[in-house]
């Protein structure tokens, strides 16, 4: 019998699956998606990896990113050790692809906001924003 | 100094302003959203991390993202957008309301005949919390904490405890994990966790970090930088317990010990606020008890999920066009949430006399209980009910209720929960 | 060994501890030995105090205690060394900022020494501003007499220095009968030293001066001299324009050792070179014996007794005006003032002090006790306040001598060293006028050696960073139009703009910290505590000072914000 909390969605079910005999009974779940949560946590748990990478901008030193979908947990470092390699030197869009096949998983990196967005206008000084290099 | 009028003023372009502009504008006002930071999203643009939106757009976003996809639709709308612009003073006479706004062009006047409050909320600091000892640098809140990180690129802390188990602490504690700082535990004074579940399973299980039960930050040592902490257990009044103290050696604390709705400019316009939630008494459309001021969002009362945030905004900014549009009478019931099981429930009052006849109740119960019903009782009919698998303080629950279904002799609505009989029968 | 001192060491070894022993030095009473508690160390040094001699030198030590060295300064350079001045003033607080600007009216070379990164960084900025009208101090001391006329020239020193001060008045409430007992007392101190417009006054009075008041009283004490002002703004206003008068500010700079020769200190260590100063000026606060000692001067001890304050929201400012204070007995016996609430001149209300005696000089650590006691206390005299209005809460520590006076003249033996020690609360009040004092003495001092003219350029009048909340919206308009940077707001409790901070740092002493910024233009005092603007600090004074924000401090020393920047470290994957 093995507890888990479910993470799908902010009800944070309480999952109770039982592997011990037969198939596995999976219980405590408010909806299906708990079942694949649980039968996934147990076999290749996967985690969507939200960080930061560096920019080439002075007014924008970090760009929010995320890989587009899950990665298995035990492969998160590594996509964090690639994400933190990264510098991006170009106007991108919440969305943009910028990392293709991250640590090997298969799955992109994206930018989770437009780049213009965070650099446009003017800083915290009223002067237009440069680019630092 | 530049004098300008307006129909509709909405105060902060986070989630709520940013909804409430929308629908304000939607409904036909002349409406100008006011912003402090030089960057509409509010608290959302620090907030890299994923699950947000998951109601309103059935998918998984980050804060920034979700933050994105209304920013877009401010600008598509063609929206009066003051940035960089701060509300330095406030007074409400009895046909409008006049702010004094200050950016760096001066001093503006603006009348408006609405406003909308969407200011957010603050974290609670260390001495709220009665920590004591020295006031070295490194102890900082956990929001302080993620704009270091996330915006600034920078660690703020090497080697860190986290005081308090809300939803921020949480997430920083798995992303400052995963900068490279090390994360000595996290320490909750209650018995249960402030957070959701979902985020001690995802943000410190998955990293292998303690949650303490609790156990309290009891003293901050360290002259210039903290250099460690004192931790304690505590009894069930939250009052350390002898012998149990404990130092650990770090050189930061990050604190998660509550948010407080920020009201600052309702209370310069003369709202009356609720006690227990730290925000405005208002009603099901974020009207408050000051003619034609309005709040939603984290200023109204501290929700857990955005787009909770987001439907007030919705709300509140109708609420207020319609407002400006034109006079309409008001019969007002109060909602009275039964204070021994839940921990408060908004609004406070309900409209009656509300064009649309479907309102929204949140609510907190005050501990952890199993299979629940929760009802709304009016004139001793019963107008709402649901079945709750659980009920947890973190987690902010919501309700629908038909106004046409409140009878029209009834005095005031009840929340609370069903009887064990009633739930029994009807389960 | 003489009979008074037989006499007192027979009672101290009857009263405190059997293995103390006295002895006389100069004209003092020194206590030697060891003992179990700070307790001990307090009452040995009071039972010997008044009893005669000069002062009490206590040297008990606490078996199982040492206690810590003074924090210290980080930074060792030549910067100083071989430098000759007229006089050194050690000690960057309130007194030595005062006295630093008194000497500037004459053309001498002055240099202000202070070992922190700032000025008022102790005691003077760890207080509740209160301008005390001078009912508290016994008749004839000197605490009595600089108290009264540094009240009195308060009006002045801040229109010439810019800075804000209002004359709140100040109200002691009598419940208890025997609490009315005291009213007359306190008349006839207030006629004795000199207090203007005291006057009793029944509750009905009392409280159309304070609606807000709790009922719980039945008459008060009136004391309309009673000011208030910003003591941190008053130091740095006071250093500045003593600074652009001629004097030289050095910060991180520490007294270490001095040479004395012949009764005259002839060389000053610091751990940025040796300074050569005609005339020294002891403004060192909770060490001012320790530099006295420096100097084979030592008749005093300094035994800090700390205060708490608590800090309470702005939005509740409005509910007082008057500094209101419960009555104690202590009060009479000038030991310490009798804590209550006041509002700042910034318009929170502070609650408190207490007056704690413990051995630490630097120990601003508070005590949760401590703290629900005074809110248990002192929330009652104005029932609209409640302890979720709570901000925050510090503590200081008070110079105090057991002789509980102010030490204010020159040295007997050392004929260049003039001591401004024991400067306890009433300090902040009695600041002005011990400058006026001790710059006589100094300048007399001095004389003896060198010739001393008048600065023919002196201009006390200093221009302030201006406070736009102060001002009316034309005006702030127009300054905004001026200098665009009073638009912008970075710290949205108090209202602070990015200009006030840029003006702080290039103020005439200039400074690089969080707390520094802090203290001259309040961005981080309110509500969130700085959660909100201590970032945006961060990256003005990075910008302004080209500083690396990794680099900033949050009060100077090792106290860094930040740690390190991310992603700049390879992880292996």
């Amino acid at each position: 019998m093995r507890e888990l909390t479910c993470i799908v969605c902010p009800n944070g079910c309480s999952l109770q699956v039982n592997q011990d005999v037969g198939p596995w009974s999976i219980t405590g779940n408010l909806c299906p998606r708990g079942i694949e949560f649980a039968l996934k946590e147990l076999t290749n748990p996967t985690r969507t990896v939200c960080s930061t990478a560096r920019t080439s901008f002075a007014a924008a030193r970090r760009l929010p990113v995320r890989t587009r979908g899950e990665v298995p947990l035990v492969r998160v470092r590594s996509v964090m050790s690639e994400i933190s390699r990264l510098v991006v030197d170009r106007e991108v869009r919440m969305g943009d692809t910028l990392i293709e096949n991250v640590a090997g998983t298969g799955i992109a990196v994206i930018a989770t906001a437009d780049l213009a967005d965070l650099i446009e206008g003017e800083d915290c000084d009223g002067r237009p924003i440069r680019s630092s290099d | 100094m530049t004098v300008r009028n307006v129909d509709i003023a909405v105060l902060g372009a986070g989630p709520a302003g940013m909804a409430a502009a929308l629908a304000a504008a939607g409904g036909g006002a002349d409406t100008v959203l006011i912003e402090r930071e030089n960057h509409l999203g509010g608290i959302l643009k620090q907030c890299v991390h994923d699950g947000f939106g998951l109601l309103r757009f059935g998918e998984k976003l980050s804060g920034p993202e979700y933050a994105g996809r209304f920013v877009h639709m401010v600008r598509e709308a063609g929206l009066a957008v003051l940035t960089s612009t701060f509300v330095a003073a406030a007074r409400h006479d009895s046909e409008e309301s006049v702010l004094m706004l200050v950016d760096r062009s001066g001093v503006t006047e603006l009348h408006a005949k609405a406003v909308v409050l969407a200011t957010g909320c603050r974290e609670r600091s260390a001495r709220q919390v009665m920590i004591q000892g020295t006031r070295p640098a490194g102890v900082m809140t956990a929001g302080a904490a993620q704009y270091y990180v996330n915006v600034l690129g920078y660690l703020p802390t090497t080697r860190c405890v986290i005081l308090g188990s809300g939803d921020i602490g949480l997430i920083m504690a798995r992303r400052l994990t995963l900068e490279g700082a090390e994360v000595l535990g996290v320490f909750e004074a209650k018995s249960t966790p402030s957070g959701l579940s979902r985020n001690v399973a995802q943000c410190l299980d998955d990293f292998g970090i303690q949650l303490h039960l609790s156990r309290t930050v009891t003293r901050i040592f360290g002259d210039d930088r903290v250099e460690a902490v004192e931790t304690a257990a505590v009894d069930e009044k939250m009052r350390p317990i002898a012998g149990t103290e404990e130092r650990l050696t770090c050189d930061g604390v990050i604190l998660s010990v509550g948010l407080i709705p920020e009201n600052e400019v309702g209370e310069a316009l003369g709202v009356p606020m609720d006690p227990v939630t730290k925000g405005p008494v208002m009603d099901q459309n974020g009207q408050t008890q000051v003619s034609g001021v309005f709040v939603c969002g984290n200023a109204a009362h501290v929700n857990d999920l955005v787009d909770y945030v987001t439907e007030s905004g919705e709300r509140a900014g109708a609420a207020a066009a319609a407002f400006v549009a034109g006079r309409r009478t008001h019969r007002l019931l109060p909602l009275m949430a039964d204070s021994t099981v839940l921990l408060y429930a908004v609004p406070q009052f309900v409209d009656m006399d509300a064009p649309e006849s479907g309102a929204v109740v949140y609510f907190r119960s005050g501990e952890e209980l199993g299979v629940t019903v929760v009802e709304v009782t009016a004139g001793g009919e019963t107008v709402a009910r649901h079945r709750y698998q659980h009920l947890r303080p973190p987690e902010m629950e919501r309700l629908e209720i038909d106004l046409n279904r409140i009878p029209v002799s009834a005095g005031s609505l009840n929340i609370g929960v069903e009887s064990a009989a009633a739930a029994e029968m009807t389960s | 060994m003489s009979r008074r001192s037989q006499h007192i060491q027979q009672r101290l070894q009857q009263q405190v501890e059997p293995n103390i022993s006295c002895r006389e030095g100069h004209d003092s009473i020194i206590l030697e030995g060891i003992v179990d508690n700070w307790a001990q160390v307090v009452r040995a040094g009071k039972l010997a105090a008044h009893e005669g001699y000069k002062g009490v030198v206590n040297r008990l030590a606490i078996e199982g205690l040492t206690l810590p060295p003074p924090r210290s300064p980080k930074l060792k350079d030549t910067a100083l060394d071989g430098l000759h001045v007229d006089v050194l003033i050690v000690g960057g607080g309130v007194t030595g900022c005062a006295i630093a600007r008194e000497l500037t009216r004459k053309s001498i070379s002055v240099l202000l020494v202070e070992k922190e990164d700032d000025l008022a960084t102790h005691a003077s900025s760890r207080n509740n501003g209160m301008i005390h009208p001078g009912i508290e101090p016994h008749p004839g001391t000197s605490k009595a007499y600089f108290n009264v006329h540094g009240n009195a020239m308060y009006d002045t020193v801040a229109a010439e220095l810019g800075i804000p001060f209002t004359r709140c008045g100040s109200l002691i409430l009598y419940q208890e009968r025997w609490e009315r007992f005291l009213g007359p007392l306190f008349m006839a101190r207030a006629r004795q030293n000199g207090v203007p417009g005291v006057r009793l006054i029944n509750k009905n009075e009392a409280l159309s001066l304070e609606p807000h008041l709790t009922r719980e009283f039945s008459a008060a004490l009136h004391m309309p001299s009673t000011g208030i002002i910003s003591p941190y703004l008053l130091t740095v206003a006071y250093a500045e324009n003593a600074v652009q008068n001629g004097a030289r500010v050095s910060l991180e700079t520490m007294v270490v050792d001095m040479k004395v020769r012949e009764g005259r200190i002839t060389a000053v260590g610091t751990n940025r070179g040796t300074l050569f100063p005609r005339v020294i000026v002891n403004a060192a606060g909770c060490y001012a014996d320790a530099v006295a000692d420096m100097a084979g001067d030592q008749f005093f001890t300094i035994h800090p007794r700390k205060g708490e304050i608590i800090i309470l929201d702005r939005k509740k400012g409005h509910l007082i005006s008057h500094v209101v204070a419960k009555p104690r007995l202590l009060q009479v016996k000038s030991d310490t003032k009798g804590g209550g609430v006041n509002r700042t001149i910034d318009g929170n209300i502070l609650v408190g002090p207490n007056a704690v005696e413990q051995p630490f000089r630097e120990d601003y650590s508070t005590d949760r006790d401590h703290i629900k006691l005074m809110l248990q206390r002192y929330l009652p005299l104005v029932p609209e306040l409640s302890p979720a209005d709570l901000i925050t809460y510090f503590a200081g520590t008070r110079p105090a001598t057991y002789e509980e006076d102010f030490v204010i003249e020159r040295s007997q033996y050392v004929r260049n060293l003039v001591h401004a020690a024991g400067i306890q609360s009433p300090g902040l009040a009695s600041a002005p006028a011990i400058a006026e004092e001790v710059a006589r003495l100094t300048v007399g001092a001095l004389g003896e050696v060198a010739r001393v003219g008048d600065n023919p350029t002196f201009d006390g009048h200093r221009q302030g960073i201006p406070e736009p909340e102060r001002m009316t919206w034309e005006e702030r308009d127009a300054l905004i139009h001026r200098r665009p940077d009073y638009g912008i707001i970075v710290c949205r409790c108090e209202g602070i703009s990015k200009g006030q901070v840029v003006d702080a740092l290039n103020s005439p002493i200039s400074v690089t910290s969080i707390d520094a910024v802090k203290r001259r233009v309040r961005a981080g005092m309110g509500r969130c505590q700085g959660a909100f603007c201590t970032p945006q600090v961060l990256r003005i004074i990075g910008e302004q000072n080209g500083e690396q924000l990794a680099a900033i401090t949050k009060k100077g020393g090792d106290s860094f914000i930040l740690a390190t920047e991310t992603k700049t470290v390879q992880r292996a994957s």
